[in-house]
């Protein structure tokens, strides 16, 4: 979808910002650019829409060199998302949404119809009383969502984006780490990602592409990168404690056990005691008429007096996702009564759980791929 | 000294047009001023120009400060309300009030100059002043200085740039205001351009305007000289508009 | 003499009417070239590379500000007539309000769109923005409330300066104030003195609030002005 071919760029006082790179991101693919600042990253992306013009080799998106292009088409074409947002302060959400829907001549009423598509995609809703909301008129996080609305404005099948949640406090930065994952997971773009977070780029990317002086030195999965550093700098960047970094690497649904023993909230104690009992097991999660995960009961609970599970159980609501990683599933885990996670899907239907237990063997699981890495890779293209 | 170099242009420009004029002496029937007496009308407009600043500065500072300590704060408001609002009045309709009052003459011009001259500067020392960090003086109580102290070594030093930048626009400005007052007999190069412009004698005209941007451009870039000067190094000269009149 | 004003008013309301008009025709078409040249000059001047060029423009202008008005007409009458134009009248006035409207409108205008965040430029450029469309939809819009802010200021300063246009025979609300000097009629002069400055404070109070309507609601900081 994106190929760089031999990509230099030599700037007129004869820095070398970028040295013969090339590098291939394919249709859906989310890729990270990595590296200390002053690699090349950010001049290798603006290479890509032209906003920084190249000084040889070839950039070609969908098979087409971006300098056959009209400068100016091939930027709407693609989503741009930058650190300090740039949104304009004189446009409302609406308008700044749709910018390059309005360049391309949208109609009015499309134009609307898409800023609301895109606020609720994004998490601002009601989109209605956004839409006419002015950029002072919002949060850093806010404008920070507007920012990534506006660079999926006309739908482009590319994305790129330069540090869009660096300067935003770490807090909200992890949640819209994990809501744009999601966003991505529904709409599957070609995204060319600049960070110099390597938590960052572990979390987020399909692959990540570390640079290094102008220099690709290795384009690869997350997990094949922390497996196989090809050289001493991979291996400095990303880190020497690989283990714990495997843990946040991975992600819920590869620990998870899918089959958890559960039991329907209206059913009686007796029931539940004697599920228990058959499984060999001290809890169980109480899921509603729909499967949708509502809490838990324990041997401790069920000793207390009441007809049905929803009498006595404990309600509780925090739950994982299937990406969630796992680092996360396991301080949400430390910090429950109950020491399990429930995994839920978009509509909260129960379709996992997380216990210690499962996590330990995880843990140790990464250890021994530590020490062989071989079998660690091909361990985890099987669970993904 | 690379900087000063298009002011000193100009201002060659300006006496090299004077002198030239005044080498011509006489056009068809009308004498041009002789250099002595376009010399004495120099140092008479010089010298409404100085009077007028003097007075405007020694009123207008300690009113200035005045206005930003604690026990006058309420009447400050209303003061920069007047200063902005009095900024707007047209220079003319000032010497025109002025010299219905106080009849034709220089006391009515120096007056009137003065009075306008004083708006920017009130303004200009109470926003210096109250432009002044409140944490600089609270660390400067904090270590000990009397309030006498932190006026002068601290609140003035800080605020002088601002002043300054008041005292300069206003002086500046006045240099033309005072070729306006020349009309109400104050005398002042602001006669000969009128005697030149009432006979329709370009050259006497022009005799006038050039000695007056000289000393309009001369005195802009001397006060600019000493506002920097006066700002303490590690603090930029603060920059104001000219409002001319 | 205050009672003599009063009368002076209400007989020649129509006389200080037309010579109202007078005033406003010359500020009009002075400030208004001003603004037209301004702009343009400010916005050439904020062009890539051209740095040098503005800090010039804007030195030239901010030298041209500190010429007195009445050294101004003086220098226009000579060129003028050098150039066998009218070198008195309205044509002198009109263009030394121009030359003198020019420093705030085209400074307001450099800095306004010379200080655009950087990041809403490329933003625009990066969604695919032409060079003309940022000037258009981002830059323009951003400045437009700080050139008015520009063209406030010099239209109340011209109205001060055109009202020493009538000495060279341009009309105006002036003409009142040089005859009430020149034959010794306070009431003349008190009557000019009024209306010059009413003109003035409504000059500045309307544009004031012109200014703030033509501020972009997303960046409006505080209330009505």
């Amino acid at each position: 979808m994106i190929k760089l071919e031999d990509v230099t760029k030599i700037y007129p006082d004869g820095t070398k910002a970028v040295d013969d790179v090339t590098l291939e991101i394919e249709k859906g693919e989310f890729c990270v650019l990595l590296g200390p600042s002053g690699c090349g990253k950010t001049t290798s992306l603006k290479m890509i829409n032209r906003l920084i013009s190249l000084s040889q080799g070839k950039i070609y998106v969908d098979g087409r060199d971006v300098y056959q292009m009209d400068v100016n088409q091939l930027r709407r074409s693609m989503g741009y998302a930058i650190q300090e947002i740039g949104l304009f302060p004189h446009m409302t959400v609406e308008q700044n949404v749709t910018t390059v829907p309005r360049l391309l001549g949208w109609s009015k009423a499309r134009c609307r119809e898409r800023t609301a598509e895109l606020l609720d995609l994004v998490g601002l809703s009601p989109p209605e009383t956004f839409m006419r909301r002015f950029p002072n008129e919002l949060s850093g996080g806010q404008k920070q969502r507007v920012g990534v609305a506006r660079c999926l404005g006309a739908d482009p099948p590319i994305l790129l984006m330069d540090e869009p949640f660096g300067a935003i406090d770490p807090i909200t930065r992890e949640r819209l780490q994990d809501e744009f994952l999601r966003i991505q997971d529904e709409i599957r773009k070609t995204i060319a990602f600049v960070t110099h977070d390597i938590h960052e780029a572990v979390k987020m990317g399909d692959t990540i592409a570390l640079m290094r002086d102008g220099i690709l030195v290795q384009h690869a999965p997350p997990a094949e990168m922390l497996a196989h550093p090809k050289d001493s700098f991979v291996e400095d960047f990303v880190g020497s404690d690989r283990a714990l970094k495997a843990l946040q690497l991975m992600r819920v649904r590869d620990v998870m056990d899918e089959t958890p023993p559960k039991v329907r909230i209206d059913e009686s104690l007796e029931t539940a005691r004697g599920r228990m009992q058959e499984l060999g097991v001290n809890f169980l999660a109480v899921v509603n008429e729909d499967e949708r995960f509502e809490g838990w009961v324990n041997r401790r609970v069920l000793r207390r007096s009441g007809e049905q599970v929803k009498d006595v159980m404990m309600r509780y609501t925090v739950t994982g996702r299937r990406d969630t990683p796992v680092n996360e599933a396991l301080s949400l885990m430390l910090g429950s009564a109950i020491g399990n996670l429930g995994v839920v899907d978009r509509r909260d239907k129960l379709i996992g759980v997380v216990t210690f237990r499962s996590l330990s063997e995880a843990i140790q699981a990464s250890y021994s791929e530590d020490e062989d890495p071989d079998e660690a890779h091909a361990e985890r293209e099987t669970a993904a | 000294m690379k900087r000063y170099l298009p002011m000193l242009v100009a201002l060659g420009g300006m006496v090299g047009l004077t002198i030239w004029m005044t080498n011509i002496g006489q056009v068809g029937f009308f004498p041009l001023a002789a250099p002595s007496k376009l010399l004495r009308e120099v140092m008479r407009h010089l010298q409404i120009v100085v009077y007028a600043a003097a007075l405007a500065i020694g009123v207008g500072l300690p009113l200035g400060f005045v206005l930003t300590r604690r026990a006058f704060r309420f009447v400050s408001p209303i003061l920069v309300g007047l200063t902005n609002m009095g900024q707007t009045l047209p220079t003319l309709a000032f010497i025109g009030i002025f010299a219905v009052v106080l009849g034709l003459g220089l006391q009515a011009a120096v007056i009137a100059l003065a009075v306008y001259a004083l708006l920017p500067i009130v303004r200009n020392t109470y926003a210096g002043i109250r432009s002044v960090d409140p944490a600089t003086k609270e660390a400067a109580r904090g270590m000990g200085m009397s309030t006498a102290q932190i006026v002068w070594k601290v609140e003035l030093p800080l605020a002088m740039p601002v002043i300054m930048a008041g005292i300069r626009t206003s002086t500046v400005l006045n240099v033309g205001t005072a070729a306006v007052a020349g009309m109400i007999g104050a005398g002042g190069l602001g006669e000969i351009i009128m005697s030149g412009l009432a006979m329709r004698v370009t050259e006497m005209v022009l005799q006038g305007a050039a000695p007056t941007a000289g000393l309009a451009i001369a005195l802009d870039a001397v006060l600019g000289t000493a506002e920097q000067w006066l700002t303490p190094r590690g603090m930029k000269p603060a920059t104001e508009m000219v409002f001319r009149g | 003499m205050l009672f003599e004003t009063w009368r002076y008013i209400g007989n020649n309301w129509a006389y200080i009417g037309r010579l109202t008009v007078e005033h406003l025709q010359i500020i009009a078409v002075a400030n208004g070239s001003a603004v037209f040249f301004g702009v343009l000059i400010g916005i050439f001047v904020s062009g890539r590379g051209r740095e040098r060029l503005a800090q010039l423009v804007m030195y030239l202008a901010s030298i041209m500000i500190t010429i007195p008005s009445l050294a101004l007409y003086g220098f226009l009458m000579g060129i003028l007539s050098a150039l066998g134009l009218r070198s008195i009248g309205f044509l002198p006035v009109v263009i030394a309000l121009t030359l003198y409207g020019l420093l705030p409108i085209i400074r307001n205008t450099y800095t306004a769109i010379t200080e655009v965040d950087p990041a809403m430029i490329e933003a625009g450029r990066g969604m695919g923005m032409s060079e003309l469309q940022i000037l258009w939809k981002v830059k323009l819009p951003l400045a437009v409330p700080v050139i008015m802010a520009g063209l406030r200021q010099a239209v109340v300063m011209n109205i001060g300066i055109a009202a020493i246009g009538a000495y060279i025979g341009a009309g105006g609300l002036g003409q009142l104030i040089f005859r009430g000097i020149a034959n010794w009629r306070p009431h003349l002069i008190v009557t000019g003195a009024i209306f010059v400055s009413l003109l003035s404070i409504a000059a500045d109070l309307l544009l004031g609030r012109v200014e703030w309507l033509a501020t972009p609601k997303g960046i409006r900081t505080r209330g009505r002005a």
